[in-house]
Order: C-alpha cells, then sequence, then structure tokens
C-alpha cells in the first residue's frame, strides 16, 4: 500500500515535470501576453506547475480555446 | 504601473526585508543550535538531528504565527504596514525552514530503516484510532504540503492564470496549514516535551493569531446607512493629508476616499493588481501608492500613470455641512471625477 503511493506520487511528478517543461517552453507564450520576452521567472514556476500540472493542463486548453 | 513579469522587482526595501528576515532566522537557530546547550544541564543532550528538528521545526512554528499576525495587525496599526509589504518572501523562507526541519526529521526516523525511506515514513505509524502515539506525522506532512503548494503558487503569474479569486482562496488554506502545524506539535512534541515552555509558548502564539483576527474584524464596521442614495463617510477633516479612509459598502467592494493637498478623490478599495489594500497605502507624488507592491493610480481617474495601463473604478463624492458624502455606485474604471475642494 505504502509503496504503491509512493510509486504514483513519482509517476505524478515525472509527468508533471514532462508537463512543465511544455508549458514553459511553448504553452506560456501562447496564452500568457505579458510572457513572451520574459524567461527569467519561467523556472519559479515549475515546483507549481509538477504539483498542479492536471489543473494547469485543463486551464491551458481553457485558455487556447478563447484566444 | 505594471508591464510584464518584472513589476515586483527586487529593490533597497526588499533587500533589506529579506536580509533582516534571513539574519533573523540565522540568529534563531545559531543561539537554539550552538548557544543554548552550552547553559543546559541535561544529563543526555540532545542529539544532532533532534536538535536540528527542534530548532528549525520551533522556528517555522514562529513564523508562520508571524505571517497569520501581519494581515491584521497593519489594519489595525498602520505602523506594521512595512512588514506585509513584503510578506510572499516570508512564505517562501518559512517553507524552505520547515523543509529542513522535516529534512531532519527523516534522517533521524529512518536513516537505520532497511526499507525505502518514504514507504517507511507511510507504513510506520498507522494506529490512527487513538489519540496517544496518534500519526502526528500525518499533520507535519499535510502542513507541509500546504507550505509547499502556497510557495510553489506564490509568483505573479499563478494569480493571473488562477484567476485572483481562485489564487485567494487557494491562499486562505494557509489557516488549515497552520491548523495542522497545532495539531502536529501538539500530538507531537509536546506529547514527550520535559519542560511546559513550548506548550506555554504555542498557546500564547494561537491565542495571538485568534484574538488579532478579532480585533481586526470588528475594526471593518459595518456599512453606514445610506441617505438618498449617499453614504455618510464621516467629516472631511478626519482624513489626513496624503492618506485614505475606507468605506465599507453592503455587498460591494469598500471605497478608498484619499485627500490630498485640500482635495477628495474616492477609488475602490482593491488595487487592480492583487487586490491589495489600496486605502491603507498613501498619495506619493501625486498618486495613490498601493501598500502591498507600489503600483501608482491617478487620483482623479484612477487610470495608473502612462506607460501603465491599470485602471480603478472611481466614485462619486459631495459635502454637506463638513461631512463627505459617498455615491456607492462606481463608474466604470478609469472614468474622471473632479476631485472636491474641501480647502
Ligand atoms: S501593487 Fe500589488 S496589490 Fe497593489
Amino acid at each position: 500500500m505504502a509503496a504503491t503511493i509512493v510509486h504514483a506520487a513519482m509517476f505524478y511528478g515525472a509527468v508533471g515535470m514532462g508537463v512543465a517543461v511544455l508549458f514553459l517552453l511553448w504553452g506560456i507564450d501562447r496564452i500568457d501576453p505579458t510572457a513572451p520576452g520574459a524567461y527569467a521567472f519561467r523556472p519559479l514556476l515549475i515546483p507549481g506547475l509538477v504539483l498542479l500540472w492536471p489543473f494547469v493542463l485543463l486551464r491551458w486548453a481553457v485558455l487556447e480555446f478563447r484566444h | 504601473m505594471s508591464a510584464r513579469y518584472v513589476p515586483v522587482s527586487w529593490n533597497t526595501s526588499k533587500l533589506v526585508y529579506d536580509a533582516l528576515l534571513l539574519a533573523a532566522i540565522g540568529l534563531y537557530i545559531g543561539v537554539y543550535l550552538w548557544v543554548a546547550p552550552s547553559f543546559q544541564h541535561a544529563t543526555l543532550p540532545l542529539d544532532e538531528y533532534s536538535a536540528r528538528m527542534a530548532a528549525f521545526g520551533t522556528c517555522a512554528f514562529f513564523l508562520l504565527t508571524l505571517i497569520l499576525c501581519i494581515g491584521p495587525a497593519a489594519r489595525l496599526d498602520r505602523r506594521f504596514l512595512p512588514l506585509l509589504y513584503n510578506r510572499r518572501h516570508f512564505g517562501v523562507l518559512t517553507c524552505a525552514v520547515a523543509l529542513t526541519h522535516a529534512n531532519a526529521a527523516f534522517e533521524w526516523y529512518f536513516s537505520y530503516s532497511p526499507l525505502d525511506p518514504y514507504v517507511a515514513l507511510l507504513a510506520g505509524n498507522t494506529s490512527f484510532r487513538q489519540l496517544s502515539g496518534f500519526p502526528f506525522e500525518a499533520f507535519g506532512i499535510f502542513g507541509l504540503g500546504i507550505l509547499l503548494l502556497l510557495a510553489a503558487t506564490s509568483h505573479d503569474f499563478w494569480l493571473a492564470f488562477l484567476t485572483p479569486r481562485l489564487w485567494k482562496a487557494l491562499h486562505m488554506g494557509l489557516y488549515a496549514g497552520y491548523t495542522a502545524v497545532v495539531l502536529h506539535v501538539a500530538l507531537g512534541a509536546l506529547q514527550t516535551a520535559h519542560n511546559p515552555l513550548l506548550a506555554v509558548v504555542m498557546t500564547l502564539s494561537v491565542v495571538l493569531v485568534a484574538s488579532l483576527h478579532v480585533a481586526a474584524s470588528r475594526k471593518s464596521a459595518l456599512p453606514a446607512e445610506p441617505e438618498d442614495g449617499w453614504i455618510p463617510a464621516g467629516p472631511w477633516d478626519s482624513i489626513p493629508d496624503g492618506r485614505a479612509i475606507v468605506v465599507p459598502i453592503a455587498d460591494a467592494e469598500p471605497v478608498a476616499i484619499f485627500r490630498y493637498e485640500g482635495r477628495l478623490s474616492a477609488v475602490t478599495h482593491v488595487c487592480a493588481h492583487q487586490n491589495g489594500p489600496l486605502g491603507e497605502g498613501s498619495v506619493v507624488l501625486g498618486c495613490i501608492t498601493c501598500p502591498w507592491h507600489g503600483f501608482q493610480y491617478r487620483l482623479e481617474d484612477g487610470c495608473a500613470p502612462p506607460p501603465y495601463t491599470e485602471k480603478l473604478a472611481t466614485y462619486r463624492l459631495k459635502l454637506a455641512d463638513g461631512m463627505v458624502l459617498l455615491d456607492p455606485r462606481p463608474n466604470p474604471p478609469g472614468t474622471y471625477v473632479e476631485p472636491l475642494r474641501v480647502a
């Protein structure tokens, strides 16, 4: 049981890392008009993107649709 | 002001704030770990991990208590406002201190376990049904999780991305985090403490947080009854020059009425940047300046001076027998309203 939880958390984190890389290299410039040209702050967002990646994907999709 | 993600940039006061905070944390940890033990006459001194655990754990608890006190204290007394200014860095540092505490605990408990330490942590103590020996670690992990989530979403980007409403709601989670931390200490460290000091200090801290919140909420008075649609906001000379009074409005945003060079102007109390309390700010170089991150707005139309584009809702004012009357219906953001001459 405990081992399963740990493995699930590691899997969640790994997917989150993938989402974070995609979002910071590509998505953020598309959905946030103040982001293009600003790079120094991007690594600061990684922990939040990894923690909240399912929500990030959802919100990214909504904003993408709106633009 | 605003524009890209650089508006809340480093400036001297932020550097001084951070330097003081770091120095205070360093001093606390230093005294706890290296100075205090030389005055102890214990037969069995704390091992290195336990001492680190206690030092960083208590430090994180006090920092959290302070963070929760800053908001209501600033509402009760303006002199606390400078502390509010950089509360975000305060929060991130607190998270780092709590992580160091968790790391020391982790090393102490699991360095000799053959299991993967994370698995050992989850499987170690599962006696959730009894109070003594309750797995207080669970509360600690929960509290730490909240601190991590809040620190990770503290950048301005998250405010825009999550929308201010959701972001604020998420950051209210700090209260749940604090409760978890109190339970973590009460069911953990306090059960084995030989000296009542920790229990006393912890109780005082919780009482302080609660009473400051009660006092601050009492202070934000109930909205006054409107007379023919206009709300009496008080005598104009009760507004200090260059400052504002905040008028609560039923079911709507409060309004800040500023006095500057013999004229009055009213704008929303809610900053267009991150909902900061504009009415607790002051007029600097002819512009309303938010106490949180220094965004500025013109008095007469609530617009940020160019090249910035933020706008605030403005309100109409009139004078009757020295009393300021406010029309609580907001004008569209950026609407020009001739300032009301009072002296
Ligand atoms: S300047 Fe950030 S909230 Fe007002």
